[in-house]
């Protein structure tokens, strides 16, 4: 048995612990929220380093990938560094793979298509996905200056993200991850701004990080559907009563919590058997056909097109 | 060194860069702030106002200060002609800024898409 854990900056209330067949390999996995405490995530790093198969790094990004350019998050880069041994990733490659796919898996369904107003909350973090939505046709509005940095101007094309990127990029490198993205308790939090609520309005899809969704989403998302990942049946409880039509997501259902991508990934990682530099987007887009891997969908009320 | 003059005419410089920066405005439209700017060197003091995405500059100290950003006026003359990004002299002690982080994030924002 392969052993993997995913060490999450969000809150211990979301870990959960799961046995996953994967080819021939059965893999333990874990996931362990330290509630934002950066001081211990670097100990639980460290403990585990040398000591199981893979690692993930959850609540926080290693790297970005925007128009194939890399652009380095430095307290992930810290973070990962605690670890000599054991090979960490952070679901940016599985991401890139998967996540273009469950949108084409929404384009077959009829769900998604040339029109399409969708919302991604931050689209830096997953540009593969905000790729497929425009190759989709849809009109998209990208709020990661809304939602991460506070600023109403919402970006509407992939250049206008690229753009940010590049001049955003050493900044990346040294500012706090917790004053871009939401830690610990802060994620249970809902903090609705007034300023951005027509965003949601109007949107027909409300795509991307789940946390980011939850924080700043209105009371009521009726007829709308939902692209994400690290669900939970409480999750999906929260979206049915708020009027959501459908929830998809991007990593497959495993007895009703789907994986963070950085969880999937090292999982994969654990059972490839080629050290991490040697493993391609090809490998993920390759291993996770053959496994069938696909996120879950859930339909929750009538779906009105 | 730089004088207080030269802190002043470096101040006026980043509001110029700021208000023709149509962009920029447009992002900063509903940030209305009040910046008391410290010259710790020269003991002079500037306030920067955000109106409406519009950004002034004026002489002396704001009665009250939603920011406060102190350092000598060498110092603070690199940051707002753009020559060193903030994040060099926050990190090595020499800039001080007091505030809150989403407003600390937000001016630091504005010089990265100026000047990067």
């Amino acid at each position: 048995m392969k052993h993997v854990v995913s060490i999450s900056l969000g809150s211990v209330t979301g870990d959960f612990e799961r046995d996953l067949q994967i080819g021939p390999e059965m893999v333990h996995l874990v996931r362990e929220g330290v509630d934002g405490d950066m001081d211990r995530a670097r100990q639980r790093v460290r403990e585990l380093d040398g000591h199981i198969d893979a690692l993930g790094l959850g609540g926080i990004d290693i790297f970005l990938y925007v128009a194939g350019k890399q652009f380095v998050i430095g307290d992930g880069q810290r973070l990962a560094a605690e670890a000599t041994k054991t090979p960490v990733v952070d679901g940016s490659g599985l991401k890139d793979t998967l996540e273009r796919e469950t949108v084409r898996s929404l384009v077959d369904r009829g769900l998604i298509g040339p029109g399409t107003k969708v919302l991604m909350v931050s689209a830096m973090d997953r540009f593969g996905m905000a790729e497929a939505f425009v190759e989709a046709g849809c009109e998209c509005v990208f709020g990661d200056l809304m939602f991460n940095l506070g600023i109403d101007y919402p970006f509407t094309t992939l250049k206008e993200l690229e753009e940010l990127a590049e001049k955003y990029r050493s900044r990346l490198l040294t500012v706090p991850f917790h004053m871009l993205y939401p830690t610990g308790s802060k994620q249970l939090e809902r903090k609705p701004d007034v300023r951005f609520q027509k965003y949601y309005d109007q949107a027909d899809v409300i795509a991307g990080d789940r946390h980011l969704i939850h924080r700043h989403k209105p009371d009521r998302l009726d007829n709308k559907g939902i692209l994400t990942t690290t669900t939970r049946p409480d999750t999906i409880e929260e979206y049915r009563a708020a009027g959501v039509s459908w929830v998809a997501t991007t990593t497959p259902d495993m007895d009703g919590v789907s994986g963070g991508t950085n969880l999937m990934e090292a999982a994969l990682v654990a059972v490839l058997n080629k050290p991490l530099s040697q493993i391609t987007r090809s490998d993920y887009a390759e291993w996770s056909n053959v496994l069938g891997w696909h996120g879950s969908f859930h339909t929750l009320a009538p779906i009105i097109l | 060194m730089a004088s207080a003059e030269e802190v002043r005419e470096s101040l006026v410089s980043f509001a110029d860069s700021c208000n023709e920066n149509e962009r920029l405005t447009q992002m900063n439209k509903d940030w209305n702030r009040i910046v008391e700017i410290h010259v710790t060197d020269e003991d002079a003091d500037f306030t920067l106002v955000t109106q409406d995405g519009h950004v002034e500059i004026s002489d002396g100290k704001p009665t009250t200060a939603d920011m406060i950003i102190q350092a000598e006026g060498e110092i603070l003359t690199q940051i707002f002609y753009g020559e060193v990004s903030p994040n060099e002299p926050y990190n090595a002690g020499t800039l001080r800024v007091q505030g809150a982080e989403s407003d600390i994030l937000h001016l630091d924002f504005i010089t990265a898409m100026l000047w990067e």
